[in-house]
């Protein structure tokens, strides 16, 4: 090889037909893959009364969308769900993840496939078996609670969210030894002090990764939002929803504007994070496709 | 005392969260799955526990979807393969190694952005009036009319769960480039071999991943369905649904939801054992390989003496 290279070092060889037909079959399938966003990104500027029809060019829907209530509404519950069901997914799945890594025995393979089970589950089965579940907890057992539409969604939109922090947690500290909390209690310092200053800055990554995952999960959740949700308390994407049935207008599209963006910025901080953490592009793929 | 409180206690909230709020709720539809609907007033009853729900399932109108269901699941799984593979494969192996990142990045935004947004995307360019349409009209072609057809539930369901299929495979692939391909290489295989006796069968765990992450979502996928499949593109989620939502027979939607996952779960069954049947033979070969490893490393030395 470096023998044919030293050669002839000027000529570079002419690309093999098997590589060009792999970018052209690569770019044809990203444009593919962008080609509904850009859509809706363009619709969003459509100043005419449906969605479908283009009309002109104009900032009416983004207008709109500051002056209806119903919208900005839906909005905000999004984003206030989003943050108690981060928040919940993030406590209990990071501590269920140092559990799995740290503390591990016959148990943990059991509670592994407890968040299979959590996260193959079609969503719409979630969805089914929820809503009658908070019925059943809200009403014949009186805990009122389960009657709120903002906790409903946090529940719903909380499970998957709990396994995917977990996964991540237990992977990143399966990757870096104990030695760092061996030595810290060999140090004398008590086991809550090792687990506050030793074991969570090492998961913190993960942590962090998981709280913008699962703060942009639930931000996006449909099915499970469509069952669970009471009126008073809708959320964006289920807002869209019954709008599908009544006429889509621009300003749908500019809500979708709008959360795409709010949804990418989160992605680029867990992409900033996972890179400070180390991570390479496969490592973040895995992170971010789940598995 | 304070060392003694085992360790999984820390794993004990999340565990008692996914069982009050996943194994639970799960358990009482397949209770209410035995029931029936006693009124139209009221959406269940297990006073009487039977069998009848489910033999209501089976009956031809809701046997149809199922058909039509595991035909959209089983050609979009197959069509995602398909397309995915190249895909990850050019981005772990063929792009350069710099513009990983970055490629990466472009599969992860449409799969991050709101399921109901990208196929309402798609609503927009399939409609007779849209994008594409006006786009065929231009230049002398009919207008579109396949919003509202099987097709372009396939068209949707291909499209959002694409990326599921992509991400894993890159991750497979990326982790067989290198050392073991250029070994290949260097043994005298060719590219088509290198492909298909090393990097795929070592890409499998991920090609496992991909398919499993595509094909159980789409079976109990209800978006796409109802966004782009109108009356003719029903699926078994959009039933389950509407037993739910509008016609109140929690009896009968429990019974199909518990259905829907037995169907899923067969179908990945059969679809193991046909792999691990259909692979057999060429497991048996590879196996050989390895196990002669030694000898096989010692070949390339006595051809370049040779040479």
């Amino acid at each position: 090889m470096s023998l044919r290279q030293a050669e002839r070092p000027a000529r570079r060889a002419r690309p093999a037909w098997s590589d060009v037909a792999f970018n052209i079959w690569g770019i044809l399938v990203l444009l593919f893959l962008f080609a509904p966003i850009l859509v809706i990104i363009a619709s969003s500027f459509n100043v005419g009364r449906l969605l479908v029809s283009w009309d002109q060019f104009g900032f009416d829907s983004f207008l709109a969308l500051l002056a209806k209530p119903a919208l900005r509404d839906a909005v905000w519950i999004s984003v206030q769900t989003g943050f108690i069901a981060a928040l919940v997914a993030t406590l209990l799945g990071t501590l269920a993840g140092i559990a799995m890594a740290r503390h591990a025995g016959k148990w943990v393979w059991w509670f592994l496939g407890l968040l299979l089970l959590v996260s193959v589950t079609p969503e719409i089965v979630d969805a089914v078996a929820l809503l009658p579940w908070m019925v059943f907890l809200g009403q014949d057992l009186g805990m009122s609670i389960f009657n709120d539409g903002i906790v409903r969604l946090v529940v719903g939109h909380s499970l998957f969210s709990v396994a995917v922090v977990s996964y991540l947690v237990r992977a990143r500290l399966v990757g870096q030894e104990a030695k760092l909390e061996e030595a810290s209690a060999d140090l004398y310092a008590t086991p809550a002090r090792t687990f506050r200053k030793v074991t969570l800055p090492l998961a913190m990554p993960a942590v962090l990764a998981g709280f913008l995952l699962s703060f942009t999960l639930s931000l996006d959740n449909t099915v499970i939002a469509a069952f669970v949700s009471v009126s008073g308390s809708t959320p964006w994407p289920v807002y869209v929803l019954s709008a599908l049935r009544s006429g889509l207008r621009p300003e749908i599209a500019a809500v979708s504007t709008v959360m795409l963006v709010l949804t990418l910025v989160a992605l680029g901080l867990v992409a900033l994070v996972l890179r400070r953490a180390g991570d390479s592009a496969a490592d973040i793929a895995r992170t971010m496709a789940g598995s | 005392m304070r060392r003694r409180l085992p360790g999984f206690l820390l794993a004990a909230p999340a565990w008692a969260w996914l069982t009050i709020f996943f194994i639970a709720p799960v358990a009482m539809v397949v209770w209410f799955s035995f029931g029936y609907k006693p009124s139209i007033f009221a959406t269940q009853a297990t006073d009487k526990l039977s069998f009848d729900r489910y033999a209501e399932v089976l009956t031809p109108t809701f046997f149809a979807t199922f058909q039509n269901t595991l035909w959209v699941g089983v050609v979009g799984t197959v069509l995602c393969f398909l397309i995915g593979l190249p895909v990850a494969y050019w981005m772990a192996v063929k792009a350069p190694p710099s513009k990983r990142g970055l490629l990466v990045a472009l599969v992860m935004v449409p799969f991050w952005t709101n399921f109901l947004v990208r196929t309402i995307g798609w609503q927009v360019i399939l409609a007779p009036e849209g994008v594409l349409s006006t786009m065929l009209q231009g230049v002398g072609f009919e207008p579109l009319a396949i919003l509202n057809t099987r097709g372009a539930v396939l068209i949707g369901v291909v499209y959002n769960y694409l990326p599921l299929m992509i991400l894993p495979l890159f991750v497979a692939f990326d982790r067989v480039n290198g050392p073991l391909r250029e070994a290949s290489k260097d043994l005298g295989a060719g590219k088509l071999t290198t492909f298909f006796r090393i990097t795929l069968p070592l890409a499998q765990p991920g090609i496992v991943a991909g398919v499993l992450l595509v094909f159980i979502p789409l079976m109990g996928d209800y978006i796409t369905a109802t966004v782009l499949g109108g009356a003719k593109g029903n699926m078994v989620g959009q039933l389950v649904a509407s037993q739910f939502q509008t016609a109140q027979n929690w009896a009968l939607g429990s019974a199909m939801a518990v259905v829907l996952i037995f169907v899923i779960l067969l179908t990945a069954a059969a679809g193991a054992i046909l792999v691990w049947l259909v692979s057999w033979p060429f497991r048996a070969r590879n196996r050989l390989v390895i196990g002669t490893a030694p000898a096989a490393a010692s070949v390339p030395v006595r051809e370049e003496v040779a040479a």
